[in-house]
């Protein structure tokens, strides 16, 4: 079956291929969320997949009550998100993480257990008021016909979005005063508030942006899950995201589009050749050797 | 009066370090305080740039009371500090570093100013702009702390051990630039082991002893004194 694959149409792997680097796209922003709050601020939020959820879901309802499509979506979500952000910041962080120039082995604990708290909380009230049912959001531009390869129109909108959003944090990060006290930030607490900024102002705007990112990546998301929106969806993108992310690299822009790349198109061509079990098993033991070899990350 | 400490205690967790430190830093002078390891020198600089909390006594600069204040807020007030271990930012470049220095309000919008400033006094620097600061020479390194103190357009500049890990020839440098942002009007809070070579530029001094003034005075009846040369000598 896997030789016929690679010998019937080479235009089929070919439209597999490209298939799988625009999913990639999307998949590296929504890890890109939670890279920026791991990188930064050193916390694992493993409540991500559910706010990759509530994003999935806002999207939804856009266009359920006012025909508003994903891509515009993500700008609410997005919104939305950079509130929650600063939300949770306060709620969960602030207090374990103020007045400290590192974060100790006991807060990582209190901050991990803390927020595997809030995910089962929010997939749970999304169970009660979502219901378990699997939705979907009706956007189809059509598709592109590049000599024998087919690319959805979709799903190279939300690639071009997924990229624009990584460049434009990059580039806030790498261009911006404020941007480069959230990179300060990442190396050096203390040294950050000596030089006249407020921790808790800087780490908590890297929060909000992180969450930003997460729900506007959700909402991206949907137009790859045409039916597939679901109170549990985070249970499925959260690990992915902890995989892009750590092959990438904690707290490197461009390592969530790496690992996000290399994932989509495991998964898409593996899917195609294999079933979508061992495509998934496969991404996971990527990251054996990633970590043997590269633990820092693909990117240098 | 730049900055006056009124018998302040302070310490870390349940650990007191400083019993009723009372010292002053004149406008435009340069005041060092000297003493053995554990004397509570780095301490006494780290309550007055506010990353540890005074338990009790006050903290006044320049003319205000900021006891209260979160390091950030006084550097607003115009108090620069360049920490033990310097402590910059190894993975961004030299003149990143330096301009983050003038992220306060009071220096952010002079910023390219006040950089041509800086790399006029560090001529090095200007050449290692683009350079990683964790690639810089331990020489370099120090230049980049104090300058980036001198971005924030600081009337104190508080220094912990700036001579710390370099060779003597650097030293002198280092020791020859305090000197000069004395000369620009700046008031300079300095802690250093190297005891004869920092009262040599000092002003007035303060000898501390676990956790306590010692002994006080301008350097010139200060290096006479017993109390000091113990207090030197205990170093070794």
């Amino acid at each position: 079956m896997v030789a016929s694959y690679f010998l019937s149409d080479p235009s089929v792997l070919l439209s597999d291929l490209v298939f799988g680097l625009l999913l990639g796209c999307v998949l590296a922003v929504v890890a890109h969320g939670l890279n920026m709050i791991w990188g930064v601020v050193k916390v694992v939020n493993i409540a991500h997949g559910e706010f990759i959820m509530l994003g999935a879901y806002g999207a939804y309802f856009l266009n359920l009550y006012w025909g508003i499509g994903p891509l515009a979506s993500a700008v609410f979500d997005a919104a939305i998100g950079f509130l929650v952000g600063y939300a949770f910041y306060y709620v969960f962080l602030h207090r374990e993480l103020r007045g400290k120039e590192t974060v100790s082995l006991q807060s990582e604990m209190v901050t991990l257990v803390a927020t595997f708290g809030l995910s089962l909380v929010i997939s749970t009230l999304a169970l009660i008021i979502f219901s378990g049912n699997v939705v979907g959001i009706d956007y189809d531009p059509g598709t592109l016909l590049l000599g024998p390869v087919s690319v959805p129109l979709g799903g190279l909108y939300v690639a071009v979005v997924s990229i624009l959003i990584i460049s434009g944090t990059y580039l806030f990060l790498e261009r911006t005063f404020i941007g480069a006290a959230i990179r300060a930030y990442s190396q050096d607490v203390t040294a950050t508030e000596l030089i006249g900024a407020n921790p808790a102002k800087v780490a908590s705007l890297a929060t909000a942006l992180g969450f930003a990112i997460t729900m506007a990546g959700g909402a991206l998301l949907t137009v790859f899950i045409s039916v597939g929106i679901n109170p549990l969806m985070g249970t499925l993108y959260a690990p992915i995201s902890f995989v892009i992310v750590v092959m990438g690299g904690p707290g490197k822009m461009w390592g969530s589009l790496a690992g996000g790349l290399t994932l989509g198109i495991v998964f898409d061509v593996l899917q195609a050749v294999a079933t979508p079990q061992i495509a998934f098993a496969t991404g996971f033991l990527l990251l054996i050797p990633v970590l043997i070899l590269r633990p820092e990350g693909i990117l240098k | 009066m730049a900055l006056e400490l009124r018998d302040v205690d302070s310490g870390y967790g349940e650990t007191q370090v400083l019993r009723g430190v009372s010292l002053k830093c004149g406008d435009g002078t340069i005041t060092v305080m000297v003493g053995p390891n554990g004397a509570g020198k780095t301490t006494t600089l780290k309550t007055v740039n506010g990353l540890i909390r005074a338990w009790s006594g006050s903290i006044m600069f320049g003319g205000e009371d900021v006891t209260r204040l979160h390091a950030f807020e006084r550097v607003e007030r115009g108090m620069a500090s360049c920490p033990e271990g310097r402590r910059l930012f190894p993975r961004l470049s030299t003149e990143t570093n330096l301009r983050l220095g003038a992220y306060s309000k009071r220096a952010r919008d002079s910023v390219d100013e006040t950089l041509q400033d800086v790399y006029g006094m560090f001529p090095r620097l200007r050449e290692r702009a683009e350079v990683r600061v964790g690639r810089l020479s331990g020489g370099e390194q120090q230049m980049v702390g104090i300058g980036r103190a001198l971005m924030a357009k600081p009337s104190l500049v508080v220094l912990d051990e700036p001579s710390l890990g370099l060779a003597p020839k650097l030293i002198g440098e280092i020791f020859e630039k305090i000197v000069e942002l004395k000369k620009r009007g700046l008031s300079v809070l300095l802690v250093e082991q190297n005891a004869f070579q920092a009262l040599n530029i000092a002003d007035y001094a303060y000898v501390l002893q676990e956790g306590r003034v010692v002994n006080e005075g301008p350097p010139s009846q200060l290096m006479d004194r017993e109390e000091l040369k113990k207090a030197y000598f205990s170093i070794e």
